[in-house]
């Protein structure tokens, strides 16, 4: 159903008068938000804990997180890869090389079980 | 402080709302200037309560200042993002007024005008409002957008995050509802066929 004429010319009329509408803040309210405003900054918000942030200001920030980092990786590829003047370092330092079979006589034991058996 | 208030006068909201935020003390009283007097009047529009109305106004105005640290340039602009806050606590509002009788009139408040002529203008405005009460919240805004702020469909949009289609598709629907809700209250406020 569509709205009237008349419905439509109230409509407008009633708009017309809320657009008329122009109140004046008072120096009551203008006190109130102003306040409000000095008060929203004096609280900041708390700073929140992070186990990570206590972790990078322990060590000294992010340079040394990351000097920590490499040394880490480094680390790891040495064992994974060792570098052959790491190998002929080590060799150097220790004098000589020792292989250790773990399992050499154990073999051997199994073996003469089975045979006893 | 005059001489300040100068300084700040090309200056756009969220250059004085960024000085705020850093600690000017003259940034809160240069945007409340600004700022308050539309924000009051939206209010005003939609609730037809002066008491109610500054309350809204005091709230929106609270939530500009929490989130001007962290206020990001160019995302929105500070008035129309006001627009929506304002909006969003007068539906609030409104929507505890569904129920409630439409005849309850708020008390008239203009000493200039005659007591009759006073008393018919703020039994309409208030009549308008509880018809507002009466629609879904979108319909709501977008009607008051549209007909009590006077702005463009495009705009409505941009504060509502809505396409334009859908703005006018809640204009057309949220008027309609409204003239439904009033017409049986039209020769009460006075708008007899012959008078309007």
């Amino acid at each position: 159903m569509k709205m009237t004429k008349s419905e439509d010319q109230m409509l407008d009329d009633l708009f017309a008068l809320g657009r008329g509408t122009a109140p004046v803040p008072s120096d009551d309210l203008m006190a109130r938000i102003l306040h409000d405003a000095t008060m929203a900054r004096a609280v900041e918000p708390a700073p929140k804990f992070s186990f990570w942030a206590g972790f990078r200001d322990m060590v000294g920030g992010w340079p040394a997180v990351g000097g920590l980092a490499m040394a880490g990786v480094t680390g790891v590829w040495f064992g994974i890869a060792p570098p052959t003047s790491v190998a002929s370092f080590a060799s150097d330092l220790i004098g000589t090389s020792v292989t250790v079979d773990l399992f050499d006589d154990t073999s051997s034991f199994f073996a003469e079980a089975s045979i006893d058996g | 402080m005059n001489a300040r208030l100068g300084s700040w006068r090309d200056a756009p909201d969220y250059a004085v709302l960024l000085a705020y935020a850093n600690g000017d003390e003259e940034a809160a009283r240069v945007l409340s200037l600004r700022l308050v007097p539309r924000v009051l009047a939206q209010a005003t529009r939609m609730l037809a309560d002066q008491a109610e109305a500054e309350d809204v106004a005091q709230e929106a105005m609270m939530k500009l200042w929490e989130i001007a640290a962290e206020w990001r340039q160019g995302e929105a602009q500070v008035s129309t993002w006001l627009y929506r806050v304002v909006a969003n606590l007068c539906t609030d509002r409104l929507r505890k007024r569904r129920g409630v009788s439409l005849d309850q009139i708020a008390e008239p408040t203009d000493p200039q005008m005659s007591a009759t002529a006073q008393m018919q203008e703020t039994s309409r405005l208030t009549a308008l409002a509880n018809a507002l009460a009466q629609l879904p919240d979108r319909q709501a805004q977008a009607v008051s957008l549209r007909h009590l702020e006077g702005l463009t469909n495009p705009e409505i949009a941009q504060i509502m995050d809505i396409s334009v289609r859908s703005v006018e598709s809640l204009t057309a629907r949220g008027k309609k509802a409204l003239a439904d809700i009033l017409a049986a209250r039209k020769a009460e406020l006075g708008y007899e066929d012959d008078k309007i």
